[in-house]
């Protein structure tokens, strides 16, 4: 009898014991799963926030933090994107864009498939020299560049800039199609080489497809980084005409001391913010996939 | 030998070379357009960048003086030079720590079972995806005293008191750390996490057996196993905070940003092309922008020395 309630004792001891060793674990976790909470809910609260207040007037944003708007502001978008101009930016930024991430696509899918899968002297050295680009700072060439460009009247050009976007994304692109590319396996590419399959032929009917969600990475990757950019549009770029969303997205900023109209500057935002929400709405496994693609083997 | 005697041959060597006879001339015409486009966009012009740095030159003659070393000599004894270095270095340790201590803390609460994780790993990455001159906009929303969030969240739960011109030149820099931290710790949380999700389950489940606590679970186990992955993060931010500029230009709103938030890449930007400086100091600010490289060189190596040691295999 006493030996049952010894470990009786003992066992509620021990439960007891875990549960104060734990303790401080548990609290932890549930302290970090605060945390957690808050953090989500800022990000979102602090995004819907601006889209909100790019309906307000002006004097609504100023008076009542808290209060939805009377009524939506839809000349707040009509404004920003003609009087503004951010049509026109918007125009530039496709166009500038949707050029880079193709020429992009053009010339480093084949690229990275010869590095990744052909045997050749050099071939290493020349991978290296790609991928060493990721580690060097735009600043660096920042001004060799602006004075090649000048030289070529390339300057306050868009094919200038769709040229520059290319070269500088080159390195992450052929980093993250090499990678792809090494993951294929062989057996198809040689079942169609027995099969008459020109090299060519194979690369484009046999290899690309295989690899197109690597291509879809790389292309939303890029797409997403250079709609983004603008350390090289506000060097190149003079024209109001031909500035990006994101150069206007800065002037218009810039003109804010003068003008005060916050509510056209949160809808430049939603504008820019827009293409980026919706790109990651529908495929924010596939924008994920790219990033962790590269670092995690 | 002639094709077609033996009814299908394994792959080999022999066999595979005179199928595929026609396979390395595909090389110099696959490779030839990214390897032109590299080489004069990105090559030529870094190379260049190291004469240019050995040169007074305001860009608009075409013209350079060669000065030598001078442009270095100078940026030593230059204050503002050295302002944005300590600002620099301050974005990547404090930033850093923020950085990866809110990133291993949501990757050790997001692998524990967490209920929504996909949601919650791709809402918090979501800012990281924003043009940052939007993110500046709406960080100086964020830090308005008039009617920005902070100051209404705290005059809603009648802390009052504690409302602050957020973005006054002394508390500008903090203000800064604490939106990049918002902004690129996501970036870091996705790659861990996806670091974390391939160690195999059967090493949690035999710690929870033994009766290890997440918190041990996760600096024992997770951890060790994402090492590597580890790596490549510190790495990748040590490149980022050293030439970050973007976000840091357009923060704070209107013309240049103030000195207090200066950084290399800000400072390197005013001298060579800034809008507002009288005279353009090209030969000056690619050394500044040089010295970066090597703040990058110095902290990749040291990176991979701290974090050197054996592998893990699993």
């Amino acid at each position: 009898m006493a030996v049952i309630q010894n470990s009786k004792i003992r066992s509620r001891e021990s439960i007891l014991l875990r549960g104060i060793k734990e303790l401080p674990s548990n609290f932890v976790y549930f302290g970090s799963q605060l945390v957690l909470y808050c953090w989500v809910g800022f990000t979102i609260f602090s995004f819907i926030w601006i889209i909100v207040a790019s309906f307000k007037t002006n004097r609504e944003l100023f008076s009542q933090v808290w209060q939805l708007p009377s009524s939506l502001q839809f000349g707040n978008y009509i404004k920003a994107w003609s009087v503004v101009h951010m049509g026109t930016y918007f125009l530039n930024s496709v166009v500038i864009v949707s050029m880079a991430v193709l020429l992009i696509l053009t010339i480093a899918a084949p690229a990275a498939y010869i590095l990744s899968r052909f045997k050749f002297r050099g071939n290493e050295a020349i991978t290296n020299l790609f991928i060493a680009g990721m580690g060097i700072p735009y600043q660096v060439l920042l001004v060799p560049l602006f004075m090649l460009f000048k030289q070529f009247s390339l300057l306050d050009n868009r094919l200038g800039l769709v040229l520059a976007y290319t070269g500088l994304s080159l390195p992450f692109s052929i980093f993250l199609l090499t990678g792809f590319f090494r993951t294929l396996p062989t057996e198809l590419e040689e079942a169609a080489a027995i099969d008459g399959c020109s090299e060519f032929g194979i690369f484009r009917k046999v290899m690309l497809p295989l690899a197109s969600p690597g291509l879809v990475s790389a292309a939303i990757f890029n797409f997403i980084s250079l709609w983004n950019e603008y350390l090289l549009a506000l060097v190149m770029i003079t024209t109001d005409g031909k500035r990006t969303l994101s150069l206007g997205l800065y002037a218009l900023q810039g003109a804010m001391q003068y003008t005060s109209d916050w509510v056209g500057l949160f809808a430049g935002v939603v504008i820019i913010l827009l293409p980026t929400l919706l790109i990651y709405i529908i495929m924010s496994e596939r924008v994920l996939e790219g990033i962790t693609f590269g670092a995690v083997k | 030998m002639v094709e077609g005697e033996e009814p299908l041959p394994p792959p080999h060597n022999n066999r595979e070379v005179n199928v595929r006879k026609g396979r390395n001339k595909l090389i110099i015409p696959f490779l030839l357009p990214a390897a032109i486009i590299y080489l004069v966009i990105f090559v030529y012009p870094t190379i260049q960048a190291l004469f240019v740095t050995l040169n007074d030159w305001s860009g608009f003659t075409p013209n350079m003086s060669y000065v030598g070393l001078r442009n270095f000599q100078e940026l030593l004894k230059d204050p503002k030079y050295w302002i944005s270095v300590r600002n620099t270095l301050g974005i990547l340790f404090l930033g850093g720590i923020g950085i990866f201590g809110f990133s291993f803390l949501f990757t050790g609460t997001l692998t524990s079972g967490f209920r929504g994780k996909r949601i919650f790993r791709a809402i918090i990455f979501f800012p990281y995806l924003v043009a940052p001159i939007a993110l500046a906009t709406l960080w100086s929303f964020i830090y308005n005293p008039r009617f920005g969030l902070l100051n209404g969240v705290l005059r809603a739960v009648g802390l009052e008191n504690l409302t602050q011109q957020w973005m006054a030149p002394d508390r500008l820099y903090p203000a800064l750390l604490v939106a990049i931290v918002w902004i690129s710790t996501g970036f870091y949380t996705v790659i861990l996490l996806a670091g974390t999700d391939k160690i195999p389950q059967e090493f949690f489940d035999a710690a929870k057996v033994e009766g290890a606590s997440r918190f041990q679970m996760f600096w024992r186990i997770t951890i060790p196993m994402i090492w590597d992955v580890l790596t490549i993060c510190l790495v990748f931010w040590g490149i980022e905070a050293l030439k970050m500029f973007e976000f840091i230009y357009a923060f704070g709103s209107g013309d240049q940003p103030k000195i207090q938030i200066w950084t290399v890449g800000v400072y390197m930007y005013i001298l060579s092309f800034g809008k507002r400086a009288t005279i353009f100091r090209m030969g000056y600010g690619t050394a500044v922008a040089a010295t970066i490289l090597i703040f990058v060189i110095l902290f990749v190596l040291l990176t991979r020395r701290i974090m050197r040691r054996e592998v893990i295999e699993y």
